[in-house]
């Protein structure tokens, strides 16, 4: 993650955009915050490290502007599927990919410091060093990722106009890329059960997940309010929070780009991104499909064939 | 009578028991508990692990104000008379159970008294919350230190704190002193698991000196300074501060204090109900109607309406008080990380953020 | 402060307020109810019904079913309970929550006035799910009425002046309630102007009383509907346009007008540029609104809510809240 070069490409960029989507310092060293830079003399405050984590391809549909942003590898594929699916256009898009080795989970590394208020943080090759009121802590890189980073298969972007640093590779085997979800899936339906209503217990139906995601478009019209159709209602209950993230995750079928956004946006911490991640496994498996790889592909829920051509259970039969 | 008690470190769990025990038949006791990584209020129910050590990530509002109930029932039945007329039956029963908040923070309590005039100082008081306010004892949590966000002191609030609660919980060296603030919290006071709490007084006294001291240090004295008006009305300042924000509602379901909601009917075959659930401000279908227009369609104006009623407001009604407790809560749940107490700071500096 | 209440209808119209009132209670009262007894707090475990929940409405039977227009329905309703509807008053410009249970609640002004009670009317513009359901009454059928709501227009403080009424659409709705109140206690007032118009003949509400007004004395009438509607000849074009053609002036007279937002817009700017101070112009709101009770947070205009502090507001207010239509 080269900051400097990145100004560079974007100090490029801007003449030719009405705004770039990047990062800058936020609330704390492990919470840069997404700016969105309109002049020069903004560009100085950008920065880039593991702990810029919000995909800021999520902002895309509703800027009704030229935009420039800032991608890694899985926000680069968001982009991809925006313009397969005709949310944004491509020509409207300067895609400025970072080539990432992963990036920070905050709650990972707020565990880690036992929650102490962050002062300070230094990122090196393949740690961060966290500083708090009580103490300096060097974390390994790997023990606080994200969660999506360990699995990665696109750590560049594959999709961009201006790259900002080497590529990287996967250092994951794409055989093991669903490796997370193949174990959690050998537990017992009833495990699996007792595990999410546990989980979804929590849900305060806040919709960060649903307005974080890049992908979730529906907007005003989604099932979790509407009365017409009149799916679900309002009441607190864990049936209606079940369904509402089962919903959720099925309408991202073949869409989902493994972000990450849903789950990171979740205040109450809740692993909602394996379910969109266990769906595109299915897909993948079933229709040999991933999202956001190309932009002339169409996802398979969009289109109905009788004979689904990649579907393996025609074979079996 | 006593106005102040002992527990020593380590016999939490056995208080909380206690007090469960006595309030078992018709209510519960409410406690920040671990679940997973996320520190959230729950009944204190066998196998939870309570976590006073940071503040839970929601506030104990459901409590008394829970994200759904039933306002009433209602059923259709025919009429016996006229077999072509339907008649309807309604029920508006309300169920208040006896409850103890165990281990909130100032803030959390803060909260609870800012709702509580929202609903108690209006000709049509509201019977849901009224019941179950009456039948809630709050003990509070003297904060042992700022978390990332906080800024009580600058709202006029404080990690000791003590007018919102029914008991005041300080963390000593081996223990807890418990001082009683109301008639409830004497009550509480009573359990013999809690020992005399005399001795332990004074040095109660120092550390909620000296938490208040070193959040003031953190984050400053209370900003007594109005918001500038000119720039509360500018829409360039709105747009810029709510340029990142995605209009979820986190924010205001973890804030202790908000409490704008949404109706709604459900109805199964021949009976439903009338259903109050918490809603969001910042949802952009909060304000939109059936034709179409939405008062406040842009993020900017759901903002500036938000933050608007905590620091204007709310104040023209209530003497000028502040309708944020500082937990910071919003802040640290945010996607994105927005700071309210930024924004409100350049409107009192009246400058652009 | 016990009471923050003081809002603008308290001091309008009528001297009392016009429903029973559940006492009020201090902040103090509720913070220190541990002062009282555990029984003390025995009201708020006994069943409100009655008034006294300010969520439950009171079971009404629709008595009459008017079509006004294609999209436009009244419904005139009484309430179950025939001691509380005799009981029941109201001023001009309140509104009532009409409940369809299992789909929900809506607003309506009640547009009948406050002088003729045999039964109670609001009209209904079918736009989204309440209303379509509604339009599904028909007469026996049972619905439920939580009125009234809000402040009212000023009409102690428009005696002896002249009033100018500006409409447009199912905007006449809250106006006709203030008129037949007018036309029934006629000596009070001066010269009154009623300029209403719709977008075609068909969408011209309460077509009796026009009819009525049009062959009365008591009131000069001019309707107006937009541009090639068939029907009998009248004005051609928009109220706001017509309301710069007929010109009033704004000689002792108060102004009040309601109808699509974009309209009172230009209703309010052309009756500044003829010359009407801001407290004698005043129009009535609309908003999403669940609650009723100025609570959900929904219609707020700042500090105040236009369930409860409204919705009738004059200019200067509106100003003074910096809202904008």
């Amino acid at each position: 993650m080269n900051i400097e070069k990145l100004k560079e490409i974007v100090r490029t960029v801007l003449p030719s955009v009405d705004v770039v989507i990047g990062y800058k310092k936020g609330l704390d060293a492990l919470h840069p915050v997404p700016c969105f830079v309109t002049s020069p003399d903004e560009i100085d405050a950008l920065v880039l490290n593991p702990a810029c984590t919000h995909n800021l391809a999520a902002y895309l549909p509703s800027l009704k502007k030229k935009t420039a942003v800032v991608v890694k590898g899985c926000e680069s594929r968001t982009v991809v599927q925006l313009v397969q699916e005709g949310l944004i256009k491509r020509e409207n898009v300067v895609v400025i990919g970072v080539p990432c080795q992963g990036v920070l989970s905050a709650r990972k590394v707020l565990n880690a410091i036992n929650h102490q208020p962050v002062v300070e943080a230094a990122f090196e090759n393949d740690a961060v060093i966290v500083k708090t009121r009580k103490a300096e802590t060097r974390l390994a890189l790997n023990d606080v990722a994200s969660d999506k980073c360990l699995t990665c298969q696109y750590p560049t972007p594959v999709l961009s106009d201006h790259l900002a640093g080497e590529q990287v590779e996967s250092k994951v085997d794409e055989q093991a890329a669903y490796q997370d979800i193949r174990q959690f899936d050998a537990q017992s339906l009833e495990e699996r059960r007792a595990y999410w209503l546990k989980e979804f217990d929590r849900c305060i139906r806040c919709y960060a997940c649903r307005n974080a995601c890049p992908m979730c478009v529906c907007r005003e019209s989604c099932i979790a309010e509407t009365r017409d159709p009149h799916w679900m209602s309002q009441k607190a209950t864990l049936n209606e929070k079940m369904m509402f993230h089962m919903i959720h995750a099925i309408h991202l079928a073949g869409r989902c780009t493994e972000c990450g956004e849903c789950e990171r946006a979740c205040p109450m911490g809740i692993p909602v991104a394996k379910l969109k991640k266990k769906i595109n496994m299915e897909m993948k498996e079933l229709f040999g499909y991933e999202p956001g790889i190309s932009i002339d592909d169409k996802p398979p829920m969009y289109t109905f064939k009788v004979e689904e051509e990649k579907i393996e259970e025609h074979k079996i039969r | 009578m006593k106005t102040s008690a002992y527990l020593k470190k380590g016999k939490e769990k056995d208080l909380i028991d206690a007090l469960d025990t006595k309030a078992r038949l018709q209510g519960h006791v409410i406690v920040p508990c671990l679940d997973g990584d996320t520190v959230t209020f729950k009944p204190a129910e066998p196998g939870c692990t309570p976590c006073f050590s940071r503040p839970a990530v929601s506030p104990p509002k459901g409590v008394i104000y829970p994200q759904s109930e039933t306002l009433f029932s209602f059923k259709f039945k025919k009429d016996p008379e006229d077999a072509r007329r339907t008649l309807i039956d309604l029920n508006d029963a309300i169920e208040a159970p006896d409850t103890i908040i165990f281990g909130a923070r100032p803030c959390d309590a803060r909260g609870i008294a800012i709702i509580d005039r929202a609903f108690s100082q209006t000709d049509t008081p509201d019977p849901y919350y009224l019941a179950r306010r009456e039948k809630t004892t709050i003990i509070t949590l003297t904060c042992p230190e700022p978390s990332t966000g906080c800024f009580c002191t600058r709202v006029g609030c404080g990690p000791a704190e003590k007018s919102d609660s029914d008991v005041m919980m300080t963390e000593i060296e081996d223990g807890y002193l418990f001082e009683a603030l109301t008639d409830k919290g004497q009550a509480i006071l009573k359990n013999p698991v809690l020992e005399d709490g005399t001795a332990h007084e004074a040095r109660a006294k120092e550390v909620q000196g000296a938490a208040h001291e070193r959040m003031v240090k953190e984050v400053g004295e209370t900003d007594t300074r109005p918001v500038d008006p000119e720039l509360f009305h500018s829409q360039a300042f709105w747009e810029k501060a709510a340029e990142r924000c995605l209009g979820c509602g986190a924010c205001t379901y973890l804030c202790p204090t908000c409490y704008c909601f949404n109706i709604t009917d459900e109805q199964v075959v021949d009976k439903g109900e009338r259903i109050r659930s918490w809603d969001a401000c910042m949802f952009h279908h909060f304000t939109l109607e059936a034709s179409g227009h939405n008062p406040r369609a842009a993020k900017a104006l759901r903002l500036k309406n938000r933050i608007g009623h905590k620091f204007v407001y709310y104040g023209e009604k209530y003497d000028g008080i502040i309708a944020c407790s500082g937990c910071g809560r919003c802040i640290r749940g945010c996607p994105v990380s927005m700071e309210i107490s930024s924004i409100v700071a350049a409107l009192k500096e009246g400058t652009k953020t | 402060m016990s009471d923050s209440n003081s809002h603008s209808s308290g001091d309008r119209g009528g001297s009392e307020a016009p429903h029973p009132q559940a006492g009020t209670r201090t902040y103090s009262e509720v913070r220190r109810g541990e002062q009282r007894s555990d029984n003390e707090g025995i009201h708020m475990k006994a069943n409100w019904s009655e008034t006294k929940n300010p969520y439950l409405p009171d079971l009404a039977t629709v008595i009459g079913v008017i079509d006004e227009t294609p999209n436009i329905k009244s419904f005139r309703v009484v309430l179950n309970d025939e001691e509380k509807m005799k009981r029941f008053s109201f001023e001009p410009g309140q509104v009532g929550q009409l409940s369809i249970f299992g789909v929900g609640e809506s607003t309506f002004v009640i547009n009948s006035p406050p002088t003729r009670m045999e039964y109670l009317q609001f009209s209904v513009m079918k736009a989204g799910e309440a209303t379509a359901a509604l339009h599904d009454l028909s007469v026996g059928d049972q619905i439920g009425v939580r009125a009234p709501l809000g402040n009212w227009f000023p009409y102690q403080e428009m005696k002896g002046r002249n009033i100018l009424f500006v409409g447009g659409g199912i905007g006449l709705a809250p106006l006709r309630t203030l008129i037949l109140f007018m036309l029934d206690t006629r000596k009070d007032y001066g010269d009154i102007t009623i300029i209403y118009g719709a977008r075609s003949h068909a969408d011209l509400c309460y077509k009796e009383d026009i009819e009525a007004w049009g062959k009365s004395n008591d009131v000069e009438l001019i309707l107006t509907v937009d541009a090639n509607s068939p029907g009998p000849p009248i004005r051609e074009g928009f109220v706001p346009t017509v309301l710069n053609e007929v010109a009033p002036k704004p000689d002792n007279k108060v102004a009040i007008t309601c109808g699509p937002p974009i309209m009172i817009k230009y209703v309010l700017q052309n009756l500044a540029q003829l010359g009407f101070n801001d407290e004698d112009v005043i129009t009535t709101l609309e908003a999403r609104m669940k609650c009723g009770i100025g609570l959900c947070g929904r219609c707020n205009i700042g500090s105040r809510f236009i369930c409860k502090d409204g919705p009738v507001f004059s200019l200067a207010e509106l100003k003074r809240l910096k809202f904008e239509i």
